[in-house]
């Protein structure tokens, strides 16, 4: 079997977006294997032990007076003045690829198959082979407007030393977000520009926090997705039809994620890695690190879906060993449903009470279509043994996720 | 700046109290009622302008409210909602309706009495909302009751709708409403001076409307006094007696205006680029070195660098100094003392569900068979006498049946005593007559003594000795028992029903024909095997029922009416080979609520009750805040099986036998262990908490009268969201010790948050804590900060 490896490197990222405009950095035959590295966007949190020694993450994340090696981080504006930066930070993640693959045209199913996942280890000599994260309780977390201690509103980094040896998290400092400049002079006063080096003479970190607390790890990859066709580049925070920023700790070791294709090769790309993450991601973000994972990539043509679970699939779906399930959004495709101004748009439309709505009516659909259900039967079956939760509530377009158990089946 | 929600479920014990005071202090209001010793409720959504206007809806228990002394402004605006109030005034007391307007100066001796409930919108625009112009002062008129019509009626609407929409309007939307408020409110306030014969009141009124315009004619290079005092009718000598007894001369008023409209253009973001000689010209100023040097002899700096500074502030400083209200100390303070307490202390110490607790005697055993005196129906109540009273510690059998069992009768029902006794029915006799917390009379829409406002069937209540309210309540499922069949046909085996309802979340939009349809799937448990599992035996479709008393049920809505057979048609082969795993459970397990006589059963909120959790099943506990002496504790809709999310609006419902252990923990004795200020229902099972998150927490308190109807229509995966937040960072808190921040941080990265239910009127969403985060031994964090 072919394995490639795609390593993260200036060429091989973008940052903050999703375009399908993009030229693959990887094209590979359905079947194949590609070992594929990512980076955090929130690395420059603690710059000594995220990026500091890794020559890949120092090019990547270089930004001086003179040089920026990512200009562009968003989907917005490229041209200045700029309020926050190129690309406006609207969109954050930074992400390996594109991948393509051989053959996928709209309408297509690529199945991608987390094999393994692995995080990257700390290449400054003070920290060397340590695993560390970050987690900011930031300005689009659901907290932010609901605090109830001073000072209000406030933003807070919490950063996290991964054990590998145990499978657990655990909290080094935090530290209150102070406002930062940028090499461009823009001033930051909150985090709303992805890598943007926090200098840690500003800060004051606070030891000792969450002590004796072990949070166990779930590594995952925050965002995996394929290119939308609507627009040529799409902010990488509301997930939608193609998959995207799910961050959903369940796409981990062992999972099959099935993705619509919808524009020619796929155009699959990854990162926004996590080392864990509750259901509903509260502040903002999960615990972010760096992270390199397995993948396989399997194309489904058109032809082939009826009869199977990918028969009639719109939507992303995960398949693991227990169970199937469906992601709700408060905008199901809010690209081609919110109109011209979607991406702003859809920043107002986060509610889970349409989530659930859309989750509900795409597990009613899977369960008629791919189990030959009768409406009765799938909405009976929904109620007594499929299991609904949040996702997500941070990400715009606020996630519900619908999962059936496997094992009902098995005796069909 | 944003809309500001509160919520007392934020907070800990008498920090609540604190901040809801606080809340109230930025209307300029205090709270006489401090009711010690019972989780008071109290939510706010308030708004607060550049301008100082800030305006808010209030909800919160019965109390008194009175003005604080406050700064300078206009007279409160009060309007009560839903309930009526009482206004006192010395010894004089007037009977507010909802809907009228109240309007009362500030710092002035008046009480405000909500006796059924505070529900009310409060308008408070202070002095400096008018940037400069003068407001009268008003102190020393009478606080006034104005109906809803004419000016009171466009101020109490805009009120009223602004206050729906705090959360929702922009910024700019926002100041522009706020700043209309505060202008109407100054038209209406002069209304009270009109009603005083005060003469000093009504000359404070003549200067408010020439002080009116003045602002009008700001603009003209020259504003004479002779043209001021001919628009209002009098002597020119007049004008300028009424401007000497304010300490101020007219043309230094006028001026001092010019100065300050021209600051506020010059500070505005907007009208960056206009130049300096053009707003001074706006404002009567033709020379612009003559008005820079006015300029900086008010206000010390020349326009320019008046100009430059504002280009410079930050843009967050905005956000950053609206933060005003709720108290950081309160909290402080409550950790301080938990830190001082030592390490956590479990409830009671047990291993496996044995008993390690100090206990003098074994654990008395009863049991509680399931039969027409044994049960009530669709509601909760206070008043119900108990069936028995235990004390902590004992264990306790209760049987319950599913109020689904009427629709398989025959192998639910028959041959089954205690199901035939509940459930008979016959034209002249029905054992169980109320069904719901509806009127006996049916008078509202004629289905069946309780209307069904509450379906499920109840065993209880059972009464523990000493308990009393602010006592919490443990009880923990030793075992839970199917209950079988007794038709000789079907003897031994186990059955359960699940109804997609008219109430599910479905029924508004079915793809299928027809419509508007409720199908009913009967299940088989089936338990003699390793993996018990359920299975569809048939299903059918609901036909219109004619109940003994011969009303005819075209919808599911009212609970036991038996289904004859020979009525519907069976279809076979549903959900085949499709084999469901078990996960039994008790929907509801309540406590009796304070708030009302009759409560219908089918909303959860702080006192548990239809809960609908499917991790409250065998080896789980609930802990439940009692609100009545004796708790009362009734247990009954048990679930063979359920989804989270209760989709269809039932479950597999199948009746079973419950062992409980119920243990009380006086208030006393909560003091630092994981029950200290519980105020909702906290689910513990071997590895997690559970917490529950409702739309409305207190639904009961919160609506008040109206509670009962208004839970249903406004029901939010949102609302509940934010309350499991809400609840689990208090948890995280109090319990473990933790600051804000560590408990943000925990909640991102390692709660789970799910959906309970979306079908109880009060939906779901539960927040989930393993357990085993905090294995290690450890302190309280926040000790050694720097």
């Amino acid at each position: 079997m072919t394995k490639h490896h795609l390593h993260a490197t200036p060429d091989t990222v973008h940052w903050g977006y999703f375009s399908k405009t993009l030229a693959p950095v990887l094209t590979l035959k359905s079947g194949e294997r590609a070992v594929i590295e990512s980076i955090t966007h929130h690395a420059n949190d603690d710059y000594a032990r995220m990026i500091e020694g890794d020559r890949a993450a120092e090019e990547i994340f270089l930004w001086t007076r003179d040089q920026k090696t990512l200009r562009r981080r968003g989907a917005g504006a490229t041209d200045g003045p700029f309020t926050h930066g190129s690309g406006e930070g609207l969109g954050v993640h930074l992400l390996t690829g594109p991948v393509a693959v051989e053959g996928a045209e709209p309408g297509d199913i690529i199945e991608v198959r987390v094999i393994d996942t692995w995080p990257r280890p700390c290449a400054n000599p003070a920290y060397e082979g340590r695993f560390f994260g970050s987690n900011p309780a930031a300005n689009w977390g659901f907290q932010y407007k609901d605090l109830i201690e001073e000072p209000k509103p406030r933003e807070v980094v919490t950063i996290y030393e991964l054990d590998m040896g145990e499978a657990v998290v655990r909290a080094l400092y935090s530290y209150r977000w102070t406002p930062q400049t940028d090499p461009d002079g823009i001033v930051h006063p909150t985090i709303d520009y992805p890598g943007v080096r926090v200098d840690h003479g500003t800060i004051v970190k606070k030891e000792g926090i969450l002590s004796g607390i072990d949070v166990p790890a779930r590594l995952h990859f925050g965002t995996m997705g394929l290119a939308p066709a609507e627009a040529d580049f799409v902010s990488t925070i509301p997930p939608s039809y193609t998959g995207g920023n799910m961050d959903d700790w369940r796409i981990a070791k062992g999972a099959r994620m099935y993705y619509p294709v919808a524009v020619p090769g796929g155009l699959f790309s990854c990162g926004d890695a996590h080392a864990s993450q509750g259901d509903s991601e509260l502040s903002g973000t999960a615990i972010e690190i760096s992270l390199t994972g397995e993948f396989e990539f399997i194309l489904h043509k058109k032809e082939q879906l009826d009869g199977t679970i990918l028969e009639g699939l719109t939507h992303p779906l995960l398949e693991n060993d227990e169970v199937w399930s469906v992601y709700g959004f408060s905008v199901a495709n809010y690209l081609a449903e919110l109109g011209p101004d979607a991406q702003s748009e859809i920043l107002k439309r986060g509610s889970l009470d349409s989530a659930m709505r859309d989750a509900f009516r795409k597990l009613r659909r899977f369960l008629m279509t791919t189990q030959k259900l009768s409406e009765d039967e799938a909405i009976s079956l929904m109620s007594v043994a499929a299991d609904f939760a949040v996702t997500q509530v941070v990400d715009a377009n606020w996630g519900v996720t619908g999962s059936i158990r496997k094992s009902l089946f098995e005796g069909r | 700046m944003t809309a500001q929600p509160f919520t007392s479920e934020s907070y800990s014990g008498d920090a609540g109290e604190y901040a809801w005071q606080d809340v109230l202090r930025g209307f300029g209001l205090q709270s006489l009622r401090a009711r010690h010793g019972l989780p008071a409720h109290a939510s706010a959504l308030s708004r607060l302008s550049s301008t100082g206007v800030r305006l808010g809806k209030l909800s919160a228990d019965a109390q008194v409210l009175r003005s604080l002394p406050s700064r300078a402004g206009l007279p409160l605006l009060l309007m009560p909602v839903e309930n009526s109030t009482v206004l006192v005034v010395g010894d004089e007391r007037q009977i507010v309706p909802a809907g009228q307007l109240i309007l009362a100066p500030r710092g002035a001796d008046w009480q405000v009495q909500f006796q059924r409930g505070l529900r009310a919108v409060v308008l408070s625009v202070p002095a400096e909302a008018f940037r400069g112009r003068k407001v009268p002062l008003l102190a020393s008129c009478q606080p006034r009751v104005f109906d809803a019509e004419g000016l009171p009626d466009i101020i109490g609407r805009t009120a009223r709708a602004t206050a729906e929409a705090l959360d929702r309007l922009t910024e700019p939307e926002w100041e522009a409403v706020a700043q209309s408020a505060a202008e109407l409110l100054l038209a209406l306030s002069a209304e009270l001076v009109v009603a005083t014969s005060d003469p000093s009141a009504s000359r404070a009124a003549l200067l408010q409307r020439l002080y009116a315009t003045i602002e009008r004619s700001i603009g003209g290079e020259e504003i004479a006094i002779a043209d001021i005092a001919q628009a209002e009718g009098i002597s020119e000598r007049y004008v300028q007696k009424l401007f000497e007894g304010t300490g101020e001369s007219f043309s230094h008023y006028v001026r001092e205006r010019r100065l300050q409209r021209a600051w506020h253009d010059l500070a505005n973001p907007a009208e960056a680029a206009v130049p300096i000689a053009e707003i001074a010209y706006r404002y009567g100023f033709s020379d612009a070195a003559h008005f820079s040097r006015l300029f900086r002899e008010r206000f010390g700096l020349p326009p320019r660098e008046l100009r430059r500074r504002e280009a410079d502030r930050p843009a967050h400083g905005a956000v950053a100094s609206g933060q005003r209200g709720w108290p950081q100390q309160a909290l402080a303070q409550l950790r301080a003392r938990q830190a001082n307490s030592g390490p956590l202390r479990r409830p009671t110490q047990r291993e496996d569900g044995e008993e390690g607790a100090p206990a003098t005697e074994a654990p008395t055993r009863h049991y509680l068979p399931v039969h027409a005196k044994h049960v009530h129906w669709g509601y909760f109540s206070r008043s119900l006498e108990p069936l028995m009273e235990i004390a902590s510690g004992d264990i306790v059998t209760v049987e319950t049946l599913t109020q689904h069992a009427s629709d398989d009768p025959e192998r639910m029902i028959a041959g089954d005593a205690g199901a035939e006794s509940v459930f008979h029915w016959t034209p002249t006799a029905k054992t169980v007559d109320r069904r719901g917390a509806g009127p006996l009379d049916a008078s509202v829409f004629g289905r069946g003594a309780g209307e069904g406002f509450g379906v499920h069937i109840c065993t209880g209540p059972i009464a523990v000795r000493g308990a009393q309210p602010g006592d919490v309540l443990e009880v923990h499922i030793l075992d839970i028992e199917p209950r079988r069949s007794r038709h000789p046909a079907h003897a031994g085996r186990v059955f359960g029903s699940s109804v997609a309802a008219w109430w599910g979340y479905h029924y508004s939009e079915l793809l299928s024909e027809p419509h508007a349809r409720e199908a009913v799937t009967i299940y088989e448990i089936v338990t003699d095997t390793d993996e018990p599992y359920a299975r569809a035996l048939h299903a059918y479709r609901w036909q219109p029922q004619t109940d003994p008393f011969g009303v005819q049920h075209a919808l599911y809505d009212y609970p036991g009416v038996l289904v004859r057979p020979d009525t519907v048609t069976f279809q076979p082969n549903v959900l085949e080979g499709v084999r469901i795993p078990l996960r039994p459970h008790f929907g509801v397990i309540a406590v009796a609520p304070r708030e009302a006589e009759l409560v219908d059963s089918v909303p959860p909120a702080y006192f548990g009750g239809n809960l609908d959790n499917w991790r409250l099943g065998k080896g789980a506990t609930v802990y439940l805040p009692v609100s009545v002496p004796g708790a009362l504790l009734s247990v009954g809709d048990p679930h063979a099986a359920q989804g989270d999310g209760e989709l269809s609006g039932t479950a597999i419902e199948c009746s079973m036998t419950g062992t409980f252990r119920v243990t009380l923990h006086k208030k006393a004795d909560i003091g630092g262990t994981v029950l200290a200020d519980l105020t909702y229902p906290l689910i513990e099972t071997p590895d997690d908490w559970v917490l529950t998150g409702f739309s409305h927490p207190n639904y009961l308190a919160e609506f008040g009268a109206s509670g009962q109807s208004e839970v249903y229509a406004k029901s939010s995966l949102d609302l509940a969201m934010r309350d499991a937040f809400r609840k689990m960072r208090r948890f995280l808190m109090t319990t473990q010790g933790l600051s804000e921040d560590e408990a943000i941080a925990l909640m991102s990265a390692a709660v789970d948050f799910g959906i309970t239910q979306v079908v109880d009127g009060n939906w779901g969403v539960h927040a989930i804590l393993s357990k085993r985060l905090f294995s290690h031994d450890r302190r309280p964090a926040g000790m050694d900060e720097a």
